[in-house]
Parts: C-alpha cells; sequence; structure tokens
C-alpha cells in the first residue's frame, strides 16, 4: 500500500481536519465541508509542504489554496488588523498549511519529517500535479482546497527548507 | 511572570498570547522568538520563567532547544505548541523534559489544562 492509499483511506478524517482547523480559526459556524467544489478562478494564497518518509524515502506533498479574499478575512481575524500586508497574508496561509500537514502527517504510521512551509499569491488556483487525495471545505460560498499528493520528478524543489540544525538527526538521537 | 514564545510564524505566536489570554493568563510580560536559536539566546539573556515553543522552525527545532537547556543545566518549564501531535512526538517531548505538547489547532481549555500549574 502506498503513502497515497493511505490517505486516500483516511479521505473523511482530511476533509473532516480541514473543516476542523479552519472553523477554529474563523468560527465553526463559517466553514462548511466543499462538496468538492473547484476553487473559482481568482487570485489565490497557496501554501506547500513536503513529508519524507524516513522507511522508503519517498515524498509526499501537500498543498492548501486559499482565494486571497478568504486569505484576508482569516488573516485579519487571526491579526486583528483590517488589512493585513502581503507578508502577513503569506505568513497566515503558510502557518495554515503548517498545522494542516502536521496534522496529515500525524495520520500515517510511521516515522516521516515534516518541511517547513513555503508560501505563494497566484493569479489563479494552479492544477495540482501527481496522484492525490483532494478534499474541500467552503468559506462564506469560496472554496479552499487541500490536497495531499504524491511528489513529482522535481519535488521538492530547492525552495523546500527541513527545519532545524544541520546537527538535527544526530541531536534527535541524543538520549535526554 | 515573563512567558517566551518561540515560533518562525507571527500569527501563530499572536495565537498564542491570544490563547493564554483566553485561558485567563492575562497580564504577564510576552516575549517572542523567531526560532529556537533565538529562544535559547533569549532564555540566558532574559530569563523568561516558561517558554512556550513549536517543534518545526528553521535554525534550531523546539526540540533542539529543549535538549540544548537541559544540556546547560536550565529547568525551565517548557511546552510544545505545534502541528504535530503524534505519540511519537508527544513520548520524545516529555521523555526530554517537557511539560506536555499542545497540539495545533488548540483551546484555550487544553492551554489551561496543561499550563495551569505553572502559569496563574
Amino acid at each position: 500500500m502506498t503513502v497515497i492509499d493511505e490517505f486516500e483511506e483516511h479521505r473523511q478524517d482530511l476533509e473532516d481536519l480541514l473543516v476542523e482547523v479552519l472553523g477554529s480559526l474563523l468560527g465553526a459556524d463559517e466553514v462548511a465541508p466543499g462538496w468538492d467544489e473547484p476553487l473559482e478562478d481568482t487570485p489565490v494564497l497557496a501554501s506547500q509542504l513536503a513529508i519524507f518518509d524516513r522507511e522508503d524515502g519517498s515524498y509526499t506533498m501537500v498543498e492548501i489554496q486559499s482565494p486571497l479574499l478568504v486569505g484576508r478575512l482569516i488573516g485579519s481575524q487571526l491579526l486583528g488588523v483590517a488589512n493585513p500586508s502581503p507578508e502577513d497574508l503569506l505568513d497566515v496561509i503558510a502557518e495554515l498549511g503548517n498545522i494542516l500537514a502536521g496534522n496529515v502527517k500525524s495520520l500515517v504510521r510511521h516515522s516521516c519529517r515534516l518541511s517547513l512551509p513555503t508560501a505563494d499569491a497566484h493569479e489563479r488556483p494552479r492544477p495540482s500535479a501527481g496522484r492525490g487525495v483532494r478534499v474541500t471545505a467552503s468559506v462564506l460560498g469560496s472554496t479552499i482546497e487541500l490536497t495531499v499528493r504524491s511528489a513529482g520528478a522535481d519535488e521538492p524543489g530547492p525552495d523546500v527548507c527541513w527545519p532545524g540544525s544541520e546537527n538535527y538527526d544526530e541531536v534527535m538521537e541524543t538520549q535526554p | 511572570m515573563k512567558i517566551l514564545i518561540a515560533d518562525d510564524s507571527k500569527a501563530m505566536r499572536m495565537i498564542v498570547v491570544r490563547t493564554l489570554r483566553q485561558a485567563g493568563m492575562a497580564g504577564h510580560e510576552i516575549l517572542e522568538a523567531e526560532d529556537g536559536a533565538q529562544a535559547l539566546t533569549m532564555a540566558g539573556s532574559e530569563s523568561p520563567d516558561i517558554i512556550l515553543s513549536d517543534w518545526n522552525m528553521p535554525n534550531m527545532t523546539g526540540i533542539e532547544l529543549l535538549k540544548a537547556l537541559r544540556a546547560q543545566g536550565s529547568q525551565i518549564p517548557f511546552c510544545f505548541v505545534t502541528s504535530e501531535g503524534s505519540e511519537e512526538m508527544r513520548t520524545i517531548a516529555t521523555s526530554a523534559g517537557a511539560l506536555g505538547l499542545i497540539a495545533k489547532p488548540f483551546t484555550a481549555e487544553q492551554f489551561e489544562e496543561i499550563l495551569g500549574a505553572v502559569v496563574s
């Protein structure tokens, strides 16, 4: 069974996770399951993380895409400001990706390592590449998308960073 | 009381401060660090009473920070506030000397439950 097969078995958990995390940030009444609707063709904020599987050396990509307007709403709510700056919006979408990917990683049984998030703004939604599981949530009528998929041949790219110092693995093996 | 919050996300540091307030733990001096390395420096210079730290951060992770503190002989109360809450990570955290691990998304009640004995 591949990692993506495992996530396919957790499809409902992934959808519940997306709704729960967004609900915790915006209020449960503002978020509903997304009925697999496509993203609107509008500017989006996107965040991406990689999960490295120590057992087989494979990478799984976790991506979140949100319409810019919804991202602004989340940023405004979290930061307590009317107009979050572009940098703040990227920080917010990166942290949203981080929370989701951390919980996604916890769904698989074996030992994996999670990257730091990257975040970008795009003129329109980017189609997801590779085999994966896509779930959606609806925030004020707009769709937010979470995709968990196999990494492509050129992924994770050079812009994906891993947490910790160069001695991270050594430190982790050190007994307290 | 000085509370040091280490997280590479400014938004998350703000959420942690807000949740502390919601948990009735307001009125404390809040210090912020953007990664474990900065938090380690501030732990020495600012003498915080407790550290709330993310796990995955650039330069130095939260677990590296905790192990470095304990290796220096510091017994500052330490709690992880992180997006990963697997049993494996909880075990690693407590074995290294953490009070516990609060997984994101979290609630004020979880803050009260885990931090209540240390933060009033």
